[in-house]
């Protein structure tokens, strides 16, 4: 039978921590929260140390919490992150996503600063301010920055944060080994999407939606092994899943995998999400990174990565790049069926849609279609926002 | 018709039959050596980058597994204009460059908007009078493509 209004609006028949109320998706007031108590006290990737090789390169970041970044390599070669405006009268310093800058000129009144964000030339300073305010007074906002981890710039915009240790923990353990050598960006590209941001990182958490996969269907999921990969969660929200062989062959027009990666049984997979949305997803022969960046409830840009090893030869080089855009590519087979899914659910969970509850009821001993990857995230969302995600309102009278 | 005439009009039916997802159409103007690829300049990692690249017997892969795969069916209509055609009489090819404007029309309600820029670098072989595309390089000025799409431009 069918759902009347009442049983659509009732509570699923499981606990509060295995579904959530769709507003978490769609509503304004949780989105700023977020914002302030999530985005702004987490350490997010902004960009990957090889997009910034010489002294002085510049790479800009719009910071999910709202903050518009750069980072820049100073002559000491250390990373170091910025907030992106002029303390004058506010213009963007840097323009261009990328480039190299030894002296960064505001072009509205020309003040200069230094990669170190001193302030290094206020135009007929003396003139104006007299001995009332001068470069001392002007230099920029820093914000904490770290590279590690495969070599990713981290920032985060709290200066009273724990270390970036301290906040990844044991959760990239699983590809500690994979990680270890130096990586290179090989692709880099944005989608925005009209959803909300955790509805992708819940698709990068389960891996039930194989289903929505051809390629998944046929090379994954009849294989033997599929159904022993576990799901691992981490203090602060992370998770990872364990790797398995995928068998290429299946799908026509797959050949044969030659080039691995360091550490990688032929044909594994490990994939690790951490919160609140980052995921290193590790892949036969190559690494790729999602970083959600919510622009609002309901829009998100993500961008993605694809890394191979700075040691690469043109070869090898050009078979991760193959590996990777024919299945993650623009154009590639998964990454459309993913992104579809989740244009998908910002079609139907909108404000006035009635849409209710979202479900994270499948128990299946951690295994791989268990949703223990998305639980182990909303407990951890629900800790950093002192709301619960099956009742973010407090209005829903959960038994 | 002149060798140019004839080299537009191949290059004009392969979007005519693109746009109708007439891929065995679209083979049938590809010589048996044909290469494809969607390309494109990165800035914010200062590379190039190959998004799609495959042989004639790839290209037959792809359209057969479309139906499989869960895709968007929105339409595209590709707008080209040869800009230029450059014949080598010697190697009876021809290497031309067209301005290509891709648009997508949603199947719900018939929305069309702008979804990628670019142009197209091709390659023809001379065929003895009935020319065939052997290398295409469509080289995108778009790279933020949206959700992303499945078939070929
Ligand atoms: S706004 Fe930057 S120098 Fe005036
Ligand atoms: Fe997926």
């Amino acid at each position: 039978m069918s759902r009347n209004e009442i049983a659509w609006k009732e509570q699923p028949k499981f606990p509060s921590t295995h579904f959530v109320d769709t507003r978490i998706y769609t509503d304004n007031q949780i989105f700023r929260e977020e914002q302030e108590k999530i985005f702004n006290k987490c350490w997010i990737i902004g960009c990957h140390e090889s997009e910034l090789p010489n002294a002085f390169d510049y790479r800009t970041f719009h910071h999910p919490g709202g903050a518009q970044l750069f980072m820049i390599r100073g002559e000491d070669m250390k990373v170091r992150a910025f907030y992106n405006i002029c303390p004058h009268r506010g213009n963007t310093l840097l323009y261009d996503p990328v480039g190299n800058a030894k002296r960064i000129t505001c072009i509205f009144h020309a003040w200069s600063f230094s990669p170190k964000g001193e302030c290094t030339d206020i135009p007929r300073g003396k003139e104006g301010y007299q001995e009332r305010y001068g470069c001392k007074d002007a230099s920029l906002r820093e914000v904490k920055s770290e590279v590690g981890y495969g070599g990713f710039v981290w920032v985060n915009v709290d200066d009273d944060s724990c270390t970036l240790k301290e906040y990844i923990g044991d959760a990239l353990g699983m590809m500690e080994e994979n990680l270890s050598m130096p990586l290179e960006v090989f692709t880099y590209h944005k989608a925005i999407v009209n959803t909300n941001y955790k509805l992708w990182h819940d698709t990068n958490s389960e891996f039930y939606h194989d289903y929505m996969h051809y390629f998944n269907r046929i090379t994954g999921m009849m294989q033997p092994g599929y159904f022993d990969r576990k799901y691992k969660g981490y203090p602060n929200g992370h998770a990872s899943v364990g790797s398995m062989a995928i068998k290429y062959d299946a799908y026509a027009g797959s050949q044969e995998r030659a080039v691995g990666w360091p550490g990688l049984a032929p044909g594994g997979w490990v994939l690790i999400d951490l919160f609140p949305g980052m995921t290193f997803n590790l892949r036969t022969s190559v690494l790729r990174m999602d970083t959600a960046i919510p622009l609002g409830p309901d829009k998100l840009i993500i961008e993605f990565r694809g890394l191979g090893l700075k040691s690469d030869t043109p070869e090898q080089r050009a078979e991760r790049v193959r590996d990777h855009n024919t299945i993650w590519g623009p154009f590639g087979r998964n990454l459309h069926e993913d992104l579809l899914g989740v244009h998908g659910q910002g079609l139907a969970m909108r404000e006035r849609s009635d849409s209710k509850w979202v479900l994270h009821g499948r128990e299946e001993n951690s295994t791989i279609h268990d949703e223990v990857g998305m639980r182990h995230f909303y407990a951890e969302w629900g800790k950093r926002m002192g709301r619960q995600a099956s009742d973010p309102f407090s209005d829903n009278k959960l038994a | 018709m002149t060798p140019k005439q004839l080299i537009d009009e191949l290059i004009y039916r392969s979007s005519l039959a693109m746009d109708s997802k007439d891929f065995t159409g679209f083979l049938d103007l590809c010589d048996p050596a044909f290469r494809y690829a969607i390309t494109a300049y990165i800035p914010e990692i200062r590379k190039e980058i190959t998004w799609l690249e495959h042989d004639k017997d790839g290209m037959k892969v792809l359209f057969d597994n479309l139906p499989r795969h869960n895709s968007d069916h929105s339409s595209l209509t590709r707008h080209v204009t040869v800009y230029t055609v450059e014949q080598d009489e010697a190697k009876q090819q021809a290497k031309t460059i067209s301005a290509l404007q891709v648009f997508k029309t949603t199947l719900d309600g018939g929305v069309t908007e702008l979804f990628a820029v670019g142009k197209i670098y091709d390659t023809i072989s001379m065929n003895g009078g009935n020319p065939k595309l052997l290398d295409r390089n469509v080289r995108l000025d778009t790279r933020m493509l949206g959700i992303g799409f499945h078939i070929p431009l």
